[in-house]
């Protein structure tokens, strides 16, 4: 039997999971049973992945386990080295993660996907983003540096330098936020590709494909670029109106799920009011602004400020480059996406939907002397 | 909420115009309304896939124009080239056809998919796989040949000598049986990745990491390693029925669609009394037996044999050694992966399914780590 389709697969239930849950009507997104705001502050990006991975939160012992295990993971292969620097240094590094982290995994071949392999990828990113980072900027890469954290690593092979606690915890909170959010298009198409029996690595390539779009994790860059095109907050009304007749979007705003305020949205608002407040002042001028067109147009829709919205202003505080936005994004989905093949591959069946065929009834070809 | 449907079975995820499965009757549709076995006697790969493209078979001259802006776009770049280099020779072919044609699209911005990426992409496989093989081979690379049609340049590619028609000819009729097949796990990967505006490198690059997975483009592989271990005519009632014993699946058998048998395989059945005449006898008798026990065991199933079983046979009737059957899978299903990605690009919407949750309820208080 089929059903009717559905565009998006909008409200279709593709998989059970028990990873976690977005709790669109309450504003609530859960980890595992944990409550993103009962984490984001309080957890490592480390004790987050283990939850994800095992369902649990470690122990102190496991957690320096797992610690030590991503740490001794942060060199890349020499194929990932070489591959890494046979891409040209103004690639975007989207596409250079997604084909690094592909040579990293070609010797795990077809291997069921297992915690150690999600393990291996996950401290893989940080370092392949750092080292095309540095090649950027023609400066000698960084060796990992065993005896810091995840988030610190990263900051420390990006710049050569160790950051302070503040950007440090900020970062981690960030990874922290956006490791997990339900069935979103790049989780899915790691599910899909898990199902064939195909390996960890290219379910995570295929995921990294996806989060690239613009329309998922590819916006937070644009959020920074329409600011700046609106320059002072004095201006917000007049430039976002202006945009509007010119049918121009507003960047972080709009999401299927919500409909009240996104939680992380919130607490990444906040980080920005202490950290950034320049970006802050501005940011919710514009919010304010373009919630107020938005609910003219659309008074029937919720309320729509998304997660990139303010992420754009955490990680810009943090210092990345705005081309390292969504990478940093990949840095901490990937605990998610590895969590979702894990738990596809426990109990798998191929996802293989139907589509409906809109084209012309069956008819004979003509050979190609005579076409014309 | 809709029910949960496991692999979203009999669910519709996308409408379509480029090809439909009628596994009812037994039919397999190309886009513009043409059956498989229609096709096969008047159309090459490069016309087929000129008409999953277009909607439309080509005349001669389109077909020529084509054919050149294939021929011209052969050959890998740089950064790919390096790519493939930097792995090693005994890399999964797979492994490496998903890593060299990321690193072959790695760019500098996010563009569009576009019909002349999807030429330039269709035309870049068979260099890969040559390369993949020479290298396997400890053979320098041979450079593709603008002379040569798609199939016959990629028996040049592993070989380096012109094949004979006969083994070209076997090679484009699979290539056109295997161009598109409605919404399976790869395509739909694809479609997924393509959802959230990505762009056609990463579409690609997602099928073929699902395609990889033994439940989906592995199993012709599979089929020809079971016929391996057969052996001969004479052992196959005994080898089935001990692995039936063991609860061993018989590969090349088995498929969610066709009530009937698969008009593909019924065409590839055909070509393997020429192409490989012995290997023909053994999965003859094979075909013969498995579905016999399969029809004991399970007197409510349709018949089951699958494209992966007789098409084993052909290709490696015509010289293709089984390391490299699920690439050659790629190289012709590439056409309709990006065939699709270029339909849905008129009807965009993110691919976002939702999930049943499985896990604690929510609201559970994380306890610090000195006390876990």
């Amino acid at each position: 039997m089929s059903s009717a389709y559905v565009p998006g697969l909008e409200g279709i239930i593709a998989s059970q999971t028990a990873i976690s849950m977005v709790d669109g009507a309450n504003g609530r997104l859960v980890y595992q049973g944990y409550v993103i705001a009962d984490l984001a502050e309080r957890m490592s990006f480390e004790e987050v992945a283990f939850l994800l991975w095992k369902g649990r939160l470690p122990t102190k012992a496991e957690l320096e386990g797992l610690s030590l295990e991503l740490a001794g993971h942060r060199t890349l292969t020499q194929a990932a080295n070489i591959a890494l620097d046979a891409l040209p240094t103004d690639t975007d590094p989207m596409d250079v993660l997604r084909s690094v982290v592909s040579v990293q995994g070609v010797e795990h071949r077809l291997a069921k996907p297992a915690i150690p392999l999600a393990i291996h990828a996950t401290a893989s990113f940080p370092t392949i983003l750092a080292m095309f980072h540095r090649r950027q900027l023609g400066l000698e890469p960084i060796p990992p540096r065993r005896d810091l954290g995840h988030a610190a690593n990263y900051l420390y092979m990006l710049n050569g330098k160790e950051s302070s606690p503040e950007i440090v915890q900020a970062l981690n909170t960030y990874l922290v936020l956006l490791a997990d959010h339900g069935m979103n298009a790049s989780t899915f198409a790691a599910r899909v590709i898990a199902s064939t029996e195909s390996d960890l690595i290219s379910a995570l390539v295929g995921a990294i494909g996806a989060l690239k779009g613009p329309a998922h994790g590819g916006a937070p860059a644009a959020v920074i670029e329409q600011l700046e095109l609106i320059g002072t907050a004095d201006k917000a009304e007049q430039w976002m109106r202006d945009a509007r007749k010119r049918k121009v979007k507003f960047m972080g705003f709009g999401h299927r799920i919500y409909r009240v305020y996104d939680p992380r949205a919130k607490i990444l608002k906040e980080m920005c009011r202490r950290m950034n407040p320049k970006f802050y002042a501005l940011a919710t001028r514009v919010e304010e602004v373009a919630l107020q067109i938005l609910h003219e147009e659309h008074p029937e829709r919720p309320q729509s400020t998304n997660v990139e919205f303010y992420s754009a202003g955490v990680l810009q505080a943090i210092g990345l480059p705005r081309e390292f936005f969504t990478p940093t994004f990949a840095v901490s989905r990937v605990a998610g996406w590895s969590a979702h093949v894990l738990e596809q591959a426990a109990n798998n069946r191929i996802i293989r939907p139907q589509s409906e065929y809109i084209g012309p009834e069956p008819r004979k070809p003509v050979p190609l002397a005579e076409r014309g | 909420m809709a029910e949960f449907s496991p692999g979203l079975e009999g669910v519709v995820a996308a409408e379509t115009a480029v090809s439909e499965v009628d596994g009812a009757n037994g039919r397999l549709i190309y886009r513009g309304g043409y059956l498989i076995e229609d096709l096969v006697p008047v159309a090459t790969f490069e016309e087929v896939a000129y008409l999953l493209w277009h909607g439309e078979l080509p005349t001669e001259k389109e077909l020529d124009a084509l054919r050149r802006q294939m021929a011209g776009a052969r050959k890998l770049n740089t950064p790919a080239r390096g790519t493939l280099m930097a792995l090693d020779t005994a890399t999964d072919p797979m492994d490496i056809l998903r890593t060299v044609v990321s690193a072959q699209g790695a760019s500098r911005a996010l563009t569009k998919p576009t019909l002349d990426e999807a030429i330039a992409l269709t035309a870049g496989f068979p260099t890969i796989v040559g390369a993949a093989y020479r290298r396997r081979q400890g053979k320098d690379l041979v450079e593709p040949r603008d002379d040569l049609g798609h199939a016959a340049n990629l028996l040049w590619m592993m070989e380096g000598k012109e094949p004979d028609p006969e083994r070209a000819h076997w090679v484009d009729t699979y290539l056109v049986l295997l161009a598109d097949h409605g919404l399976n796990a790869s395509t739909f990967a694809a479609r997924v990745v393509a959802s959230t505006g990505s762009d056609l490198t990463s579409c690609v690059v997602g099928a073929i990491a699902a395609l990889k997975g033994p439940a989906h483009g592995g199993a012709t592989f599979a089929a020809r390693s079971m016929l391996d271990k057969i052996g001969s005519a004479d052992n196959a009632e005994k080898w089935l029925t001990e692995a039936h014993a063991r609860h061993e699946r018989f590969s090349g058998f088995g498929h969610r669609v066709y009530r009937t048998y698969d008009p593909r395989a019924k065409i590839l059945r055909e070509m393997a009394k020429t192409a490989a005449p012995d290997l023909y006898r053994t999965a003859a008798r094979t075909e013969e037996v498995a579905l016999r026990i399969l029809h004991e065991a399970h007197p409510e199933r349709p018949n089951a044999t699958n494209v992966d079983f007789w098409a084993s046979v052909v290709l490696t009737g015509a010289g293709i050694p089984k390391e490299l059957f699920t690439t050659l899978f790629a190289t012709s299903r590439v056409s309709g992966w990006t065939a699709h990605v270029l339909e849905s690009l008129a009807d965009l919407r993110i691919i976002r399914p939702a999930s049943r949750w499985m896990g604690p309820q929510p609201g559970k208080k994380p306890m610090q780590l000195a006390k876990r």
